[in-house]
């Protein structure tokens, strides 16, 4: 039976070119799967929805390429709901190689809807510190970024900023997550200065959120490639997130798929040897 | 000499640690936070010697020919190629990831980027085979362990409860053949009855458990992820952490030494 | 206060902050004071808050002010610009629009640095008791008492993968992770290296070590070094064997991967502190065929250290290795103290859910006392 010894050890080198066809397809071929939203994705979208005009949003990227496949099509996504719904939006960042990721999807969705430098977004960039500077916002935010944008504009010169001081005039931080910034955010702005706080996350930082949820100190969370397909379907503007749910979705069936038929060669082969042993 | 002078330092910086626990009077309470910033700043230093080494390893390598020098070779280049450019763009633009900064544009978006998501992104083929390798019904905790696995995977994606029965079919079937063949070799009929039984009882138990997976997916999800999974780690964690006290204290009474060569 | 002010704030519905109250932070260096206020007194006119110190020699002489706007959210607030043993008075002011009107001065505070923090009270009594278990287990070891400690395979195989390694020809390869010299399983790691270090010289085998922290790298060299001088081979020692590569994460595991792929190493070790990186390069080195001995505390990696590697050190067996490897008594007599230690807390655990357990059956609450010990309330 050198089938069955076959399926138990097939070169790896077939997996990856099978896996990499199965994650590849239905990026060619537009595919999507029609996703009930989560209610976690859901609650966030209702929470921006429900902003009235001319709300500010903090959004703060904890992340860095490596997350980028699963974050940036969710900041996207957001970024979309938020300027289709007329809202503002304050950039900034703790892992300092990711923040232009954020810059280049708050540039590129921007100009989508004609928004302007400086009365609709402002990037105030990235400032070292974490909890000193999370802390710092909630007394002053022009001081904590030493009243200039990322590019060395004066803050007083961006007509935006001018009403915004503190926590006290956001309507709330959406922080997007690889790793336990999210937790600062929590532990910082919402339990000192009771901002509201939404987090989009990687699918594995996920469970670390949830106890905060269950208490009451975060609005919702986003989770992971579902959680940004969720967004794009409510938002009604699919795009990556709902292309690489499928191809997450096709390769945890074909990742279950080689377990079963790696155990069926297994077995065989075993019952085998112990038969002719 | 060489030996005593770093385990008094190491001793009494120790026991400083440890009194700071306990004893927030000055000069205690601040210990930890001073020991901190002194450790911040030497290691700031150490990356100059982290860049003499990585440099001086890779010209050596370039200039003795080594094998793989090219390598090494674009290795000094990238390394040269980034610091300048990030430099000049800087100055240029004012900010290294200024708008019109063409190490944003360019090299950190074209490269940078890239390189960083797909090293990453080389974890899903590694996982697709070492979940192929690893996850065989070798033993009965292998195969818990397997059985759970899928069931986990399975609840992660959409509609991932419709195809739950056809695999756990198969999982159940497999699971049977495996105990029906060890029945069949077993010494005595008596020997052989527990396989048997327990491929009965896979049988019977098999529908309950598809209806129970299919309607009650998120909950089984759950209690698997809070309960099992939880429970588990915390042995583990407990275990850790003793370790680590114990760790400590040996290495802060002198007992062990390896350290200090 | 101006009358004006004060009449225009009553006219406007602002009312003063009621229930100001200032306490020495417990538990400290006499370096902060609490101010709170009754949050039910913040009414919707309330638009800022801001705080007044006055401290002992001012007063008469005017406050100073402590924070210049706290959002209307803030209920409690702690003055960290204080010295110990001084007398300070406080009052808060709730801003309007344009008007405020200010609380009555409370105080005097005097902040007091204390010599005991009554809150970690548990954790000194459990590491009181961990510390006798120590002395008593050393004791008995200096009577000559005999230690077993079970075999932890991945520590047994060492010898042999150096070895296979030897006879394959192929060099050695020891990855320290992303750990820093501060982090335990990093020095855990270390004490291992020196081993593998000294087999490696043993045997005249190549010892490739690439390091993620400078500071790291610096101690692999002495361990190398060190290793090299017990196995009586100084002259096999080599400096740029231990070298640093990068401090990125991903830049790392990139570049371990690419000396799997060219230098094929016989045996693999991965013992540090690890992260997402682990599977790519646990997996790199099972593509080369090497044997891979693994071990690490990070519990999210086990999993795939345990699916990818030949042997794994879990968790606490890495910290066990050094004393495991040397079988110095002293260092086997505190494994003997843990593992005691690991019996009372389990003990404890169990007697606390049957006591849970049979109170819950009896419908009846937890002792208050028991609770505040664990908690550390007790005390505070």
């Amino acid at each position: 039976m050198k089938f069955f010894e076959k399926l138990a050890k097939i070169d790896r080198r077939i997996i990856f070119v099978i896996l990499a066809i199965t994650i590849i397809s239905p990026f060619l071929f537009n595919l999507t799967f029609k996703l009930t939203p989560l209610e976690e994705s859901k609650r966030a979208f209702n929470f921006i929805n429900s902003l009235p005009e001319g709300s500010t949003v903090i959004i703060s990227i904890d992340y860095d390429a490596s997350s980028m496949p699963e974050l940036q099509p969710m900041l996207e996504a957001v970024l979309r709901h938020i300027f289709s719904r007329n809202l503002r939006v304050i950039l900034l960042g703790h892992w300092a190689a990711g923040v232009p990721l954020g810059q280049q999807a708050l540039e590129k969705i921007a100009s989508e809807y004609g928004k302007v430098y400086g009365e609709d977004f402002v990037v105030l960039g990235y400032r070292p510190g974490l909890q000193a500077v999370i802390i710092n916002m909630g007394k002053n935010i022009h001081a904590t970024f030493d009243n200039v944008d990322y590019e060395g504009t004066p803050l007083s010169k961006l007509p935006m900023m001018s009403n915004i001081k503190t926590y006290e005039d956001v309507a709330c931080v959406f922080g997007f997550e690889a790793g336990n910034v999210g937790e600062m955010w929590i532990q910082f702005a919402n339990a000192r200065y009771g901002v509201k706080v939404l987090l989009g996350c990687t699918g594995v930082v996920a469970p670390d959120l949830f106890q905060y949820r269950q208490s009451g100190q975060l609005v919702a969370i986003v989770s992971g490639l579902r959680g940004a397909a969720d967004y794009e379907r409510l938002a009604k503007h699919e795009a990556f997130a709902s292309y690489g749910m499928t191809a997450q979705t096709f390769a945890h069936v074909l990742i279950v798929a080689f377990i079963i038929i790696g155990n069926i060669g297994y077995i065989f082969t075993q019952s085998k040897k112990r038969r002719s042993s | 000499m060489k030996r005593e002078i770093p385990m008094i330092i190491t001793f009494v910086s120790g026991m400083a640690i440890i009194i700071a626990l306990f004893v927030p009077h000055p000069p205690f309470g601040r210990v930890e936070e001073t020991f901190n910033n002194w450790y911040i700043i030497i290691s700031g230093f150490t990356m100059i010697l982290g860049l003499n080494s990585l440099l001086g390893h890779n010209l050596d390598k370039v200039k003795r020919k080594a094998e793989g020098w090219p390598y090494s070779l674009t290795l000094i280049l990238s390394f040269f190629i980034t610091l300048i450019w990030g430099i000049v763009s800087t100055i240029r633009t004012g900010h290294i990831f200024a708008s019109t900064s063409t190490f944003r544009n360019y090299y950190y978006t074209y490269v940078f980027v890239p390189l960083q998501s797909t090293m990453f992104a080389l974890l899903a083929f590694f996982i697709a085979s070492a979940a192929y390798r690893a996850f065989r019904a070798r033993t009965v905790n292998a195969t818990l362990l397997l059985v759970t696995a899928s069931i986990i995977m399975l609840t992660q994606v959409p509609k991932g409860e419709t195809v739950m029965a056809p695999v756990l079919g198969v999982a159940a079937l497999l699971a049977v053949w495996k105990l029906m063949s060890e029945f069949e070799s077993a010494a005595s009929w008596t020997a052989g009855l527990p396989y048997l039984l327990l491929s009965i009882a896979i049988v019977a138990v098999y529908l309950p458990i598809v209806e129970v997976l299919r309607t009650q997916t998120t909950a089984v999800n759950d209690w698997i992820m809070n309960v099992l999974q939880m429970g588990a780690k915390r042995g583990i964690w407990l275990g850790i952490a003793l370790g680590g006290i114990a760790m400590g204290l040996r290495i802060i009474f002198g007992i062990e030494k390896s350290y200090l060569t | 206060m101006g009358l004006f002010p004060f009449i225009f704030a009553l006219i406007v519905g602002l009312t003063g902050p009621r229930n100001v109250k200032v306490l020495d932070k417990p538990n400290d260096d006499g370096s902060a004071v609490i101010i709170e206020w009754d949050s039910a007194s913040v009414t919707p006119a309330v638009k800022m808050i801001s705080i007044y110190k006055i401290p002992e020699e001012m007063w008469g002489h005017g406050s100073i002010k402590v924070v210049d706007l706290l959002s209307r959210n803030t209920f409690r607030y702690v003055d960290t610009q204080v010295k110990p043993g001084k007398r300070y008075y406080y009052y808060v002011r709730f801003w309007g629009e344009g008007d405020y009107i200010d609380s009555k001065i409370v105080g005097p505070v005097v902040p007091k640095a204390e010599w005991f923090h009554k809150e970690r009270l548990p954790m000194l009594v459990v590491l009181l008791i961990y510390g006798g278990l120590l002395a008593y287990f050393l004791k008995r070891i200096r009577k000559g008492e005999e230690v077993y400690i079970r075999p932890i395979a991945g520590l047994q195989a060492i010898d042999d993968a150096v070895g296979r390694s030897t006879e394959m020809g192929q060099p050695v390869l020891f990855i320290l992770g992303l750990g820093y010299i501060n982090d335990i399983a990093t020095l855990a790691a270390l004490s291992i290296l020196q081993r593998v270090a000294k087999k490696t010289a043993e045997y005249e085998s190549e010892l490739i070590v690439p390091c993620f922290d400078p500071v790291v790298m610096t101690a692999a060299q002495e361990m190398v070094r060190s290793g090299c001088f017990e196995a009586g081979r100084p002259d096999l020692y080599n400096q740029k064997k231990v070298f640093f590569l990068t401090n990125d994460q991903f830049g790392y595991a990139a570049g371990v991967d690419g000396i799997m792929m060219r230098e094929r190493p016989g045996a693999i070790f991965l013992m540090g502190l690890f992260f997402a990186e682990s599977l790519i390069l646990a997996e790199t080195g099972h593509s080369v065929g090497a044997i891979q001995i693994s071990g690490t505390t990070s519990i999210t990696q086990l999993p795939f250290f345990i699916a990818a590697t030949d042997y794994t050190l879990i968790g606490e067996e890495m910290y066990a290795a050094s004393a495991y490897l040397s079988k110095d008594l002293h260092q086997l007599s505190t494994i003997k103290a843990e593992d005691m230690m690991k019996g009372i807390i389990l003990a404890t655990i169990t007697i606390g859910v049957v006591l849970e357990t049979i109170l819950t059956l009896l419908g009846k609450p937890i002792p208050n006392y028991i609770k505040q010990f664990l908690e550390g309330g007790l005390w505070k």
